[in-house]
């Protein structure tokens, strides 16, 4: 497997407060360039005082939706992690799994990930 | 045209008051208007946020507004907190440091919301809270704003306000939108038809959430709910003609207005001298993924 890549959170969002979705977003597209690239991912929160779901959404829910969870499982990882933000990730995860195991949700949110068009 | 306002709390009533000032108002335009305020014997100064909603929504139809016979109690609280500001007062300083100022944000603004909240959190007259305690009031209010970004769709921007009552060990906080409300997006974007009141009820329960893209969302409303209940604190909802309240005792109860409130409005009010861990388990969890 290729090396592991280290995204540092507070470096991304520029500032301590993880707590915007379109903050989780650039996240997002960060740890899904890595994963494709066949990288795995260690995502460090050092000094970040507060998460919410809505980033926590946006930044790593959403990869459920275009990566198998088990993939997810074996290549991502968290440090740094404060324990009460630590079991707020686990609530999103657990909420993303059961958003994406409705196969026609998955499929669109696929399809608008992918930015493709509905078929006629 | 003159209409008047009288006491306004964070309650059922105090929305009644607020949903008929919209209806009032919802379509004027190039008029003076005036808010006889000298019936409101107290204004909870968190509800500025609403108030400042739907006044904000009159003033862009180029109506004059203006708000008259404040009595001094009121005035005082007002223009502490910036919202007569709006009206042409000027700002009275704020000595005991008690008010989280009126504020009005752009949907792109959450860096700087958070930093507002930050700084007047901050200060050193805020009543000593537990770290735990502090922590989950700020995510609490993140989440507030954050789901009004990712809900509401509007385009008039997001109203805060906030104050301490040292003494009660409170501190009541709200953020209003002026965007298309609970019920509405309900049925936009799951085609699920409820009553308001129940599309609020749907969306602080379980996992419901009215995502439908490759983002995941269903958890905002109810981290707070269990957070306020957890608390002992008290939190409101209007939104459209729904209202939804959870009482300091865990008690649930939902009402309808005969008019809306053109967007929803978020309430929380927290218990200061709470020392709960907040923690759901005391071990954080090995397996995330």
């Amino acid at each position: 497997m290729n090396e592991q890549i280290t995204l540092k959170m507070y470096e991304i969002v520029g500032s301590e407060l993880c707590v915007a979705s379109d903050d989780g977003q650039k996240v997002h597209d960060e740890i899904a360039a890595a994963l494709k690239a066949g990288h795995a991912v260690q995502l460090s929160f050092a000094n970040v005082e507060t998460v919410t779901s809505a980033f926590l959404n946006a930044a790593i829910g959403q990869l459920y939706s275009s990566f198998p969870s088990e993939e997810v499982k074996e290549r991502l990882s968290v440090t740094d992690m404060d324990p009460d933000d630590m079991l707020l990730l686990k609530r999103v995860v657990e909420t993303a799994k059961e958003y994406f195991s409705d196969p026609q949700r998955f499929e669109m949110a696929r399809r608008e990930a992918l930015g493709e068009e509905d078929e006629e | 045209m003159r209409l008047e306002l009288q006491r306004v709390n964070s309650d059922y009533s105090g929305f009644l008051q607020l949903t008929e000032l919209a209806h009032g108002t919802s379509d004027l335009a190039l008029k003076a208007v005036e808010l006889d305020m000298g019936a409101a014997t107290w204004v909870d100064a968190n509800m500025c946020a609403p108030l400042g909603a739907i006044l904000y929504r009159v003033s862009r139809g180029l109506n004059a507004v203006r708000l008259t016979h404040l009595r001094a109690k009121v005035r005082d609280i007002l223009a502490k907190n910036g919202f007569l500001s709006t009206y042409g007062e000027a700002k009275r300083p704020d000595r005991f440091g008690t008010t989280i100022e009126y504020m009005r944000f752009e949907p792109k603004d959450a860096r700087y919301f958070a930093e507002y909240v930050e700084s007047r959190l901050a200060r050193k007259e805020i009543p000593k809270m537990s770290a735990a305690l502090l922590k989950k009031f700020r995510e609490s209010i993140f989440e507030i704003f954050s789901n009004a970004v990712i809900h509401s769709e509007t385009n008039m921007g997001i109203f805060a306000c906030g104050q301490f009552f040292p003494g009660q060990h409170r501190l009541d906080f709200s953020v209003a939108d002026l965007g298309i409300g609970i019920q509405q997006n309900l049925m936009k974007k799951r085609g699920i038809v409820l009553s308001a009141a129940d599309a609020i009820n749907w969306a602080t329960e379980g996992k419901n959430t009215t995502k439908t893209g490759p983002i995941p969302g269903g958890l905002g409303l109810k981290l707070l709910r269990e957070f306020i209940s957890l608390n002992h604190g008290r939190m409101q909802i209007a939104s459209d003609r729904g209202y939804w309240e959870l009482t300091a005792n865990g008690q649930e109860r939902t009402d309808n207005f005969p008019y809306p409130f053109p967007g929803t409005v978020v309430n929380i009010e927290i218990n200061t001298a709470d020392t709960s861990a907040y923690r759901l388990t005391s071990e954080p969890p090995d397996d995330i993924f």
